[in-house]
């Protein structure tokens, strides 16, 4: 099965459980918006999956393949890319060599940068000169020239203003139909939703809604509850 | 003082390349490893000791030597790379220390605390400059010194090897979460500066002081020649090797002065220490 599924995972940071027993399946060209308050645990979730964190319980697999106990270079080499909250570039590599990293070939980059004009014109600048929003399309440009088969998305709008946000969601959409499972984490609950198929609602630590992104809009009443603790 | 400033040219290439080690160590696995220069005097000490008490050649004794002074510099980085991963660069150095003081303490026990004798590898005059002699030595190490500079920019700056490295000392998660095999290139890091400096240390020490503290002790002026490059420019830090290697070399010919390049390199390190803190104290009173 080429699907990205998590077990009733449990993930521990400090001195208790910050998720218990999660479970989800990515599916191949689906966005899966994953939402919440702060320090429900949405981040440590994507921690543990790519393997930043490790998981106190349960397991991860990718497609047969069970990755639990895997490194995150394993993990990323069967297909599996994470961006982190902020904007995680390299500050001292150029544009290109960001894209590099990840693309292996020329025209892999060329092709990335053709998605990102803003990027072609800025391409031989270290990264580090550039301002947030080029950054973040950095971090996703970089992550689009990999081509994983599953994306974890984490807070891509942290310190960028909406207009250049709603600017790179489309990106999102467009690599979606192109086949990859994406899990999505956003502040912007509403876009996010827009753009997902499906939806799960974590606080403190628990899902309290997994379903489709439209039953989820249709039911405010739902996400508030989440949001303030009811 | 020619001469004398001549003659420092060979301490000059060896504090030049154990200064391209630190800066790359620095720049790639963040740490200051203070047991650069013992993991190179240990080495030596085997090829010494293979030579005289096996009878292996000198050239085998040497290769043996070095490759010992790459895998332990690489088992400390495998060690470091294991367990303190996550850790600041203060910590990791620190451990650094530790393995400094245990290799000095391991080639008492093992080899003596007398110098040893080594077999030149390389001896004899290079050519002669206004009746000046140049020695091989000196003609080697800066060279070498050069070269590794120069090979390691371009390591660096034109291959996916060097983009891998530059990313992976710039955000070590991230470059892990690509794909990027932090451990492995860290370890080889290790050991290519590990192989370094025994190779370094092996041409230069049947011509200087060569009891294990004074090998192990090269880290400092090397240290003050990577801190002219601030850790980070390869080119800044041969500069800087040859540069106190002769002005070592010119010190010591003015007798009244002689003593005083024994304390060079730490008037160097503290002066570098202070400019570079100038901006700092001017930005707070600001």
């Amino acid at each position: 099965m080429n699907a990205l599924q998590v077990r009733d995972i449990t993930v521990t940071r400090g001195a208790g459980p910050v998720i218990r027993e999660v479970g989800f399946t990515l599916e191949p060209g689906r966005i899966t918006a994953l939402v919440g308050p702060n320090g429900a645990g949405k981040t440590s979730l994507l921690e543990a999956i790519s393997g930043v964190l490790p998981a106190a319980r349960g397991s991860v697999h990718i497609g047969d393949v069970e990755v639990t106990k895997h490194s995150r270079v394993a993990r990323a080499k069967l297909g599996l890319a994470h961006i982190e909250q902020g904007r995680a570039v390299f500050p001292g590599l150029t544009v290109l060599e960001n894209l590099k990293l990840t693309a292996r070939t020329w025209p892999r980059v060329d092709e990335v940068l053709a998605l990102f004009p803003e990027l072609d014109k800025r391409r031989n600048s270290p990264t580090a000169l550039l301002s947030g929003g080029e950054q973040q399309m950095v971090v996703l440009a970089r992550a689009f020239a990999a081509r994983p088969k599953f994306l974890l998305i984490d807070e891509m709008s942290l310190g960028l203003a909406p207009v250049v946000f709603t600017r790179l969601l489309p990106m999102v959409t467009r690599f979606a139909s192109e086949g990859a499972a994406i899990l999505l984490v956003e502040q912007f609950t509403h876009l996010a939703l827009g753009v997902s198929q499906d939806a799960i609602v974590v606080s403190s630590g628990r899902v309290t809604y997994q379903g489709t992104a439209e039953a989820l809009l249709a039911a405010p009443n739902t996400l508030h509850s989440a949001y303030l603790g009811e | 003082m020619l001469q004398g400033a001549l003659a420092g040219l060979a301490a000059g290439g060896l504090y030049a390349v154990l200064a391209v080690c630190l800066t790359l160590m620095s720049r790639l696995v963040r740490v200051v490893n203070f047991a650069q220069s013992a993991t190179g005097m240990f080495g030596c000490y085997v090829a010494v000791h293979l030579s005289i008490q096996v009878g292996l050649p000198t050239w085998a004794g040497t290769v043996v030597g070095i490759l010992i002074g790459g895998a332990l510099s690489a088992l400390l980085g495998w060690i470091i790379s294991t367990w303190l991963a996550e850790a600041d660069i203060g910590t990791r150095s620190a451990v650094t220390v530790a393995v400094l003081l245990l290799l000095i303490s391991l080639s008492f026990i093992l080899f003596g605390n007398k110098p040893q004798p080594f077999h030149p590898i390389l001896d004899g005059p290079a050519f002669s400059v206004n009746g000046v002699v140049v020695s091989q030595v000196t003609v080697v190490t800066v060279l070498l010194s050069v070269v590794i500079a120069v090979g390691c920019r371009a390591l660096l700056s034109k291959t996916s090897f060097g983009l891998e490295l530059r990313a992976l000392s710039e955000r070590p998660t991230t470059a892990e979460l690509m794909g990027i095999p932090a451990k492995p290139l860290a370890v080889a890091v290790w050991a290519v500066t590990g192989l370094l400096s025994t190779l370094v240390i092996s041409i230069v020490a049947p011509s200087q002081s060569n009891d294990a503290t004074s090998l192990s002790m090269l880290v400092v002026p090397a240290a003050a020649a990577a801190l002219l490059g601030g850790f980070r420019r390869l080119d800044l830090a041969v500069v800087g090797g040859l540069v106190l290697g002769m002005a070592q070399g010119a010190v010591a010919q003015v007798d009244s002065l002689s003593v005083v390049r024994y304390f060079l390199p730490f008037l160097v390190i503290v002066g570098l220490l202070l400019w570079s803190q100038r901006k700092e104290v001017w930005d707070v009173a600001r």
